[in-house]
């Protein structure tokens, strides 16, 4: 019997047959049925037999391939050519690996360095390759996609308003297939009883049509049909990720209904789960047609509104048709609107065409964007070179131990280039291993990214995921460094003075100690020009956290936003809302004053209206529009900003009073240079403002912004149903934010408030780049430093442990233990003093790049520029006193005995 | 053919190379049987897998040391279909001249020793 089945036989047998396929084409021809025949007679020895036998033979097996594979190749290695080069691989390779498990240690070292250099350099990869550079996931050949903006002075990038985009929808059908548009609007949802708070998208009913997108389940929105007619088409689809999450996947969810703001929509489809929405970081949940926005938002009629931008529009290019076709039409199209409507196209000077995968997140982020990409990926390239010079470092002193090795077989008559071969298919082996692992830090760094929610309310997502280009840039990356760290040794190492390399006279002292002394030199060097970058930052994060805001203490102001046009309220029961809730919340005995906004200063929303200054005239090119808010009474001084001088507004300033008008110092010194600015008139939204008030010039959007000029106008004069209440409160703000939620609630359960916190916490919004870049900086830093402190020690061990004979000597002659000390205390020291003045003059050049960066803080800041460079010497000073004193300790005896 | 000079190359045999001469030395065998005769001889040191004994062949017949012969006669499993092995007029002198010279190495060895 040859095979008993079920004993494993015939699995060993076909996996052995398979693997015959490691031979040689010749070899296999000739020998396959004899090496079949080997195995089988193999396989009915006693121990081949049974479970224990299967295990040994296939041990057995794989240790002949081992042996019998190279044996193979180099067997016809007189003709040489690809046969023989590949035999020389595979020699080289399985010499490498035994190498690699000789020396755990080194390996594990060397391994370990270079990982987390390529770690990091894949995750910064993968999040920028996810989020701003990769093609948007979902969509269908995306290079035809055009985004579409109107310019205005000082604003290349603007919103379109939902008839102008409908002019462009139909009026370019010769350049583009199909032109969509959407927006975020936030949303109340309820179904089955449950309601929350959401960012939905409005879209044109085209929109998926246009992104090439075919829905999951159901269908999506018909062009033709439900963009006319205004409210006449409750319907929504789901994206697939709320439709796994609200409705547990559940296939019969087509033609079910959910309560949108109050209003029943049919759930008509379901978006595949690759497509995630127009933005890389954001997976609104709930789309809905452009017609129903109306419904959605009661209290103003976005759809006939020309002159209310918020939709961002995106054409599908014709097949044929290039952008600059579709630019000239975009040209031709503002000409034919502007006589049909001279009101509104008076100041558009034209259209901004983006393409799509050019656009990022939003295109006038682009060189904000690129700039952090590209320090980010300075960043980590240059701690990828610390790295590979760590591993150079180690590779250059175990290539010394090898020089004997390496001489005996250059004399042997084996080629330089052949010897340099072996080295580096040592160091590529040894940084695809590190890529691997590398690979796999950047999986979990991408995961946490994955789960990262900024703290700014929003459907975010942020799909950051190891794919093929991830995949192929490790690689690249990887070999590249073992290129990198393997040159230096292999040619150091096959150094042609092989006669004194046999001899084992290599002199200690000789080039190799000289090329990793000039290596940690420069490691130093990087590691400084590392950290005062993140030195700048963190220093530019806290002095940020020192600006003056313009008012008063933000830890006991409390911040709450509701809007009850959401729940359908028309303008009277919104504004009965709000003072209601504005008196109830006044009345707390918690609160010691309280006023309303359209929104809290340094959040990521502004809004700016065009103005007109009698006696005043605008510059060609001028910014002409200007940053304002609605406020209520009581909100300058619950914010405790300064009136310099005038007053701040009343209850009396509302529809039926006078318009008056609150400016700050900027504004008033800009116009109004040397004048009091009481009295002045500002024309803005149709009608003339008197200002009667003026205050100091505080921060709205960012800490670090520039001075800029503001407006308030008063909440009761122009309505608005979305705002943000703010309260004073006397003690714990957490208290006084339970407190208006219930209030909130009393008055309408239905009625979600949002946004609650506290205006510190609010304020880490605007913080938030800064933190995260210093964070991320200084961890790397931190990593940075490690890494150079390893590379010191490492060498200055091994300077040590080599020159154990001279510093023997040298204890045996008289030398006492302190001047040991000193002597390799001292070399060390040299070396790291030499590489902090190289960082210091490369981080001087380097912070001049930075300052563009850098909100508040002085490029050369001393702060950084001292403290920094003390730390890294005091660090470096331990890394090389730990082996100066056990040099120190050196036994004269034994040291001399030992060679 | 092999002149003393091609001998030379061979020497020192490797410790594989002569134990597949010894076993092939008092008549053809198969690559199975070679290799058991291997592993006896050694007192199990060397145990040839399949792909090692048929490489070490394969080189063996391309140095002219052995050669494939037609089944000699014997019965047993398989006996037609397998590859029998031969030594040439040139393997038979590099194992003498092996043989000799561990001989030799031997006597040393032994003299020194003073056994």
């Amino acid at each position: 019997m040859r095979h008993r089945p079920g004993d494993g036989g015939d699995r060993i047998r076909s996996a052995y047959r398979h693997f015959l396929s490691l031979y040689p084409q010749h070899f296999r021809e000739r020998y396959e049925a004899d090496l079949l025949q080997a195995f089988d007679d193999r396989r009915r020895e006693a121990r081949f037999t049974g479970n224990a036998g299967g295990v040994r033979l296939v041990i057995f097996l794989l240790r002949d391939f081992v042996t019998s594979v190279p044996m193979t190749y180099r067997a016809n290695n007189g003709r040489r050519g690809v046969d023989g080069m590949m035999s020389d691989i595979v020699r080289d390779l399985r010499f490498s690996v035994r190498m690699l498990v000789k020396n755990p240690i080194f390996t594990l070292a060397a391994v370990t360095t270079l990982a987390l250099g390529i770690g990091m350099n894949a995750a910064t990869f993968s999040a920028i390759h996810g989020i701003l550079l990769r093609p948007l996931p979902g969509a269908d050949q995306p290079e035809e996609l055009v985004q579409i903006y109107r310019e205005w002075p000082g604003i290349p990038f603007g919103s379109v308003s939902v008839p102008h985009y409908q002019d462009v929808r139909d009026r370019t059908q010769d350049v583009f297939e199909s032109v969509a548009s959407w927006y975020f609007e936030p949303l109340s949802v309820s179904s089955d009883g449950q309601s929350e708070r959401t960012m939905g998208m409005v879209v044109s009913a085209n929109f998926f049509q246009t992104y090439g997108v075919v829905p999951a389940l159901g269908r999506t929105f018909i062009p033709g049909t439900e963009d006319r007619d205004p409210g006449a088409h409750p319907v929504a689809v789901i994206s697939h990720g709320f439709w796994e999450s609200r409705f547990g996947a559940d296939p019969t969810v087509v033609g079910r209904t959910v309560t949108l703001n109050g209003h029943p929509f049919e759930i008509v489809g379901v978006a595949p789960s690759d497509f995630r929405g127009p933005l890389t970081v954001a997976a609104p949940p709930i789309y809905v047609p452009l017609m129903m926005a109306n419904v959605l938002r009661p209290a103003f009629n976005v759809l006939e509104a020309r002159g209310s931008n918020n939709m961002t529009v995106v054409g599908r290019l014709r097949e044929g048709s290039t952008i600059e076709q579709a630019r000239a039409r975009m040209e031709a199209l503002l000409l034919q609107l502007r006589e049909e409507y001279p009101d509104h196209y008076e100041s558009q000077l034209s259209h901004t065409l983006v393409l799509q995968s050019e656009a990022g997140l939003h295109p006038s982020f682009a060189s904000a964007q690129s700039g952090m990409s590209t320090v980010m990926f300075v960043v980590v390239g240059l701690l990828l070179l610390i790295a590979c010079v760590n591993v150079a470092n180690l590779f250059l002193a175990r290539a010394r131990d090898r020089r004997r090795e390496m001489g005996i077989r250059l004399s042997m008559g084996a080629s330089r280039g052949r010897v340099i071969q072996q080295l580096l298919t040592e160091s590529f082996l040894f940084s695809l291993l590190a890529g691997a692992a590398g690979l796999g830090l950047a999986t979990l760094s991408a995961r946490l990214l994955s789960s990262f929610r900024p703290p700014i309310d929003g459907p975010w997502a942020f799909t950051v995921e190891i794919d093929p280009a991830v995949l192929l840039f490790t690689g690249v990356v990887s070999l590249v460094s073992g290129f990198v760290f393997g040159m230096a040794p292999a040619l150091q190492a096959t150094n042609p003075d092989t006669v004194s390399a046999i001899k084992g006279e290599a002199n200690v002292r000789s080039g190799g100690t000289r090329a990793s002394s000039a290596l940690v030199v420069m490691q130093m060097a990087l590691s400084l020009l590392l950290l005062i970058s993140s030195g700048l930052f963190l220093r530019s994060l806290q002095a940020a956290t020192r600006i003056d805001p313009g008012f008063d203490d933000p830890a006991n102001l409390a911040i709450a936003s509701a809007d009850p046009g959401l729940q359908g309220y028309e303008e009277a029961r919104s504004a009965e809302f709000w003072d209601r809730l504005l008196e109830e919340i006044g009345a707390l005995p918690e609160v010691s004053s309280v006023g309303l906004t359209l929104y809290a200063p340094l959040g990521l929303n502004s809004s700016d209206r065009g103005v007109a200054i009698p006696g005043y005239e605008f510059a060609e090119g001028e910014r002409t529009s200007l940053r304002y808010s609605y406020v209520s009474e009581g909100y300058i001084e619950t914010m405790g900003i300064a009136l310099v001088e005038g007053r701040s507004f009343t209850r009396q300033d509302d529809a039926e009073g006078a318009p008056v008008m609150i400016v700050n110092r900027r504004f008033a010194d800009r116009f109004w240079p040397g004048e009091s600015a009481l009295g002045k008139v500002v024309r803005t939204a149709g009608r003339d403002w008197q200002v009667v008030g003026v205050t100091e010039t505080g921060k709205y959007q960012s800490l670090g912004e520039e001075p800029q000029e503001f407006m308030y106008l008063p909440v009761r004069a122009i309505f608005r149903s979305d705002l943000t209440i703010v309260a004073r409160a006397e003690g714990d703000p957490q208290v006084v934010l339970q407190r208006i939620r219930e209030l909130a609630r009393d008055t309408d359960p239905d009625l979600p408030v949002y946004d609650l916190r506290s205006m510190e916490d609010h304020m880490g919004i605007a913080l938030l780049p800064a933190r995260l870049g210093g964070s991320v900086l200084g961890l790397f830093g931190l990593l940075g430093l490690t890494l150079a402190a390893v590379g010191i020690y490492g060498v200055m061990a091994y300077s040590v442990s080599q020159r154990k004979r001279e510093l023997g000597i040298r204890v045996a002659l008289g030398a006492n233990r302190r001047s040991v000390l000193r002597l390799v205390l001292g070399e060390g020291l040299k070396l790291t003093l030499f590489g902090t003045a190289l960082g210091l003059v490369a981080a001087l050049g380097a912070s001049r790049l930075l300052g563009g960066l850098l909100y508040n803080v002085n490029a050369l800041d001393p702060v950084a520029f001292t403290v920094v460079p003390a730390t890294l010497v005091f660090v470096s000073a331990i890394a090389v006193y730990l082996p100066a004193r056990r040099a120190a300790r050196v036994d004269p005896i034994g040291a001399l005995k030992g060679d | 053919m092999t002149g003393p000079d091609a001998l030379e190359q061979h020497l020192p045999l490797s410790a594989a190379v002569f134990h597949v001469l010894v076993a092939i030395a008092d008549g053809p065998r198969h690559g199975y049987a070679i290799a058991q005769d291997v592993e006896e001889l050694t007192e199990g040191r060397i145990v040839m897998g399949p792909g090692t004994l048929y490489g070490s062949l394969q080189r063996m017949c391309a140095t002219g040391l052995i050669e494939e012969t037609a089944n000699p006669g014997e019965a047993g499993l398989h006996a037609d279909r397998r590859r029998y092995y031969r030594m040439t007029p040139a393997g038979s002198s590099a194992l003498r001249a092996e043989s000799e010279r561990m001989l030799r190495a031997a006597n040393v060895a032994r003299e020194r020793l003073g056994t």
